[in-house]
């Protein structure tokens, strides 16, 4: 096995990925914009359903990003296919993972711009955002422990079961922030401080995300066959 | 619709550029300086305007408003046929190059500057303006508050770029889930389906906000606003290769156009009859649907006019198109800054409106020879 990398073929992988997810991503930059115009509607219901759209969307490109580019093509075969190119399996991994963290990234980025612009420009307590970090950073562990499972793991079950489960723990997870009191103090202020309870949990959020990926790329990327 | 599919069949050729619409943007973009400009001698605009002056005439209410429901959706139908065009002639691809160096470049750079001078300009009349303007007044009395309260972030009159982005994005989505073909199987334009349903698809629009309508300027999407210019937009990108519906509907130019003064009437008589409680809340249905048949008629006559009369190159309007986007993008700050110092002049309202007005494209148009025209500027703004 070579252990250069073969970036054109590499690039290749990665634009077909973000093609074939296009029709995804429509759908969320439609639901976004639709969540946004809520949220532009000052007022306390359309903000409240604005708010549950943007999570609903977060947490729908993290499964969509993860299921269309591995469990549909692994379920189409197309990996077949893809041993016909000149790619080792560390390229393949490699393109798996900067493809999938591309369709990701892009539309959770843009959501978080925006959640930022909304704190700041409403009349909301400047304090939230610290929340929002947080939620964010969970959605983003969970999506980073969906793709290591699915890049690890064959099992359909098994993986809607990471994708799941790690989404569904955001509920435990919000009541754990509600019952910090030094988080919750400042929720409702108008000065953006970081509390220690909180930076520690955004660290940690940030060291489970990069293990994962690294294990994925570990794992996968020192196979000498892909079977 | 279909160029938002380039699988669909092609249809007529679309490459040649139509001069008309080039000179409708640039009427739609200079209107626009007349409408603001004349809001300060509206006696309805009279407590909200920054630059309201002390003669006013109901005679600017009457003329203003119908050029306000024609202005902008007139721009986003030019709008949408020229994001088809560049879509045709240079892809999806093309597009987003041309959005991001024409569109979003020049929003993220003129929005500041023109919030700065907009405000310097307002800071110098609260200081130094004898007679100032109710608003003047109220923002007079906010600043002695011991913590005055802030104005939320917006987009300004740049509010037109934020939503062609949006738009465009709209179109992408469009293009993308597939829905242009859909669309194109059931449904089968003619002139008079389209000259009937245009005002019921931009009712809703109109019946979502106040009346007159405001300018969308909110960081956040409005709905009313995706409802009331979104069809415009898509008629805009349905017109590249289906030219022919505005040519059939020519014979019904001055009887649509009759249809638009009667309903324009309409409209203004609601407004007399408005209470100001009324103000602040969404249209009746029956102002909202006015309202509606005015701006999609009034559209579509001056899309056939526009056809008909200003369909060959001709020198100064070519010049007008060319400017007319820095034009806009300069004129409040400069609007603003002549008004304010104009309020302490008595002098007659057409007298003031002409020279305000006159003053500010005088200066738009020299910044323009001078900074753009002959430098790289211009591929950003000219």
């Amino acid at each position: 096995m070579t252990r250069e990398l073969n970036w054109p073929v590499i690039r290749l992988l990665m634009i077909k990925d973000w093609q074939l997810f296009q029709k995804q991503l429509a759908a969320h930059l439609l639901g976004g914009i639709v969540a946004l115009a809520f949220l532009g509607m000052a007022k306390p219901w359309a903000f409240y359903i604005g708010s549950l759209l943007l999570i609903i969307l977060l947490v729908a490109v993290a499964c969509f990003a993860v299921s269309t580019s591995l469990l549909v093509e692994r379920k189409e075969q197309t990996l077949a296919f893809v041993m016909s190119l000149p790619v080792s399996p560390l390229d393949f991994t490699v393109a798996k993972l900067a493809g999938n963290l591309l369709t990701f990234l892009v539309p959770f980025l843009v959501m978080a711009l925006f959640t930022a612009i909304i704190i700041f420009s409403t009349p909301l307590p400047d304090g939230l955002v610290v929340l929002a970090a947080l939620v964010f950073g969970h959605v983003l562990v969970a999506y980073c422990i969906s793709l290591a499972v699915a890049m690890q793991v064959e099992s359909e079950g098994w993986n809607l079961f990471a994708m799941i489960g790690s989404m569904v723990l955001i509920n435990p997870f919000l009541m754990l922030i509600g019952q910090m009191d030094s988080v919750q103090s400042v929720l409702r202020g108008n000065a953006v401080i970081w509390p220690a309870p909180a930076l520690a949990i955004l660290g940690a959020q940030a060291l489970i995300g990069l293990a994962c990926l690294a294990f994925a790329l570990w794992s996968n990327g020192r196979k000498p066959a892909f079977y | 619709m279909s160029h938002l599919d380039p699988g669909a069949a092609p249809a007529a050729p679309s490459d040649a550029r139509i001069p008309a619409f080039d000179h409708l943007r640039a009427l739609a973009m200079l209107a626009g300086v007349l409408f603001h400009a004349a809001l300060a001698y509206s006696p309805m605009m009279h407590g909200f305007w920054p630059t309201a002056y002390r003669a006013q005439s109901p005679w600017i209410d009457a003329i203003v408003w119908c050029l306000h429901l024609v202005r902008m959706p007139l721009f986003f139908v030019v709008a949408g046929y020229f994001t088809a065009w560049l879509i045709v002639r240079r892809g999806w691809g093309g597009l987003l190059r041309q959005r991001l160096r024409r569109i979003l470049v020049p929003m993220l750079v003129a929005w500041p500057l023109v919030h700065l001078a907009t405000s310097a300009s307002t800071e110098w009349a609260l200081d130094h303006v004898v007679h100032p303007s109710p608003f003047l007044s109220m923002v007079k009395a906010w600043l002695a508050m011991p913590d005055p309260p802030g104005m939320p972030p917006s987009t300004g009159h740049l509010w037109f770029l934020y939503y062609l982005l949006l738009f465009t994005a709209l179109a992408w989505v469009v293009h993308a889930l597939d829905w242009a073909r859909g669309f194109a199987r059931t449904v089968r334009i003619t002139p008079t389906r389209l000259a009937l349903i245009l005002p019921v698809l931009v009712a809703p629009g109109f019946f979502l906000t106040t009346a007159p309508h405001p300018a969308p300027e909110s960081l956040f999407p409005q709905f009313w606003a995706l409802a009331l210019y979104g069809p415009f937009f898509a008629l805009g990108a349905l017109l590249l290769d289906r030219v022919d519906l505005l040519l059939s509907l020519r014979r019904w130019l001055w009887p649509g156009l009759l249809a638009c003064v009667l309903a324009y009437v309409g409209f203004l008589v609601q407004l007399d009859q408005r209470e100001v409680a009324d103000w602040a809340r969404t249209a009746p249905w029956s102002t909202a649907l006015l309202q509606a048949l005015v701006a999609a008629w009034g559209t579509l006559a001056a899309l056939i006019a526009g056809l008909r009369w200003f369909n060959r190159p001709r020198a100064w309007m070519t010049y007008l198109a060319r400017s007319s986007y820095w034009t806009y993008l300069l004129h409040l700050p400069v609007l603003f800054a002549l008004q304010y110092v104009l309020l302490d002049h008595a002098l007659s309202w057409p007298l003031a409106l002409l020279l305000s007005c006159g003053l500010t494209l005088a200066i738009c148009l020299l910044s323009y020879e001078l900074l753009v025209r002959r430098t790289r500027l211009r591929d950003w703004v000219g």
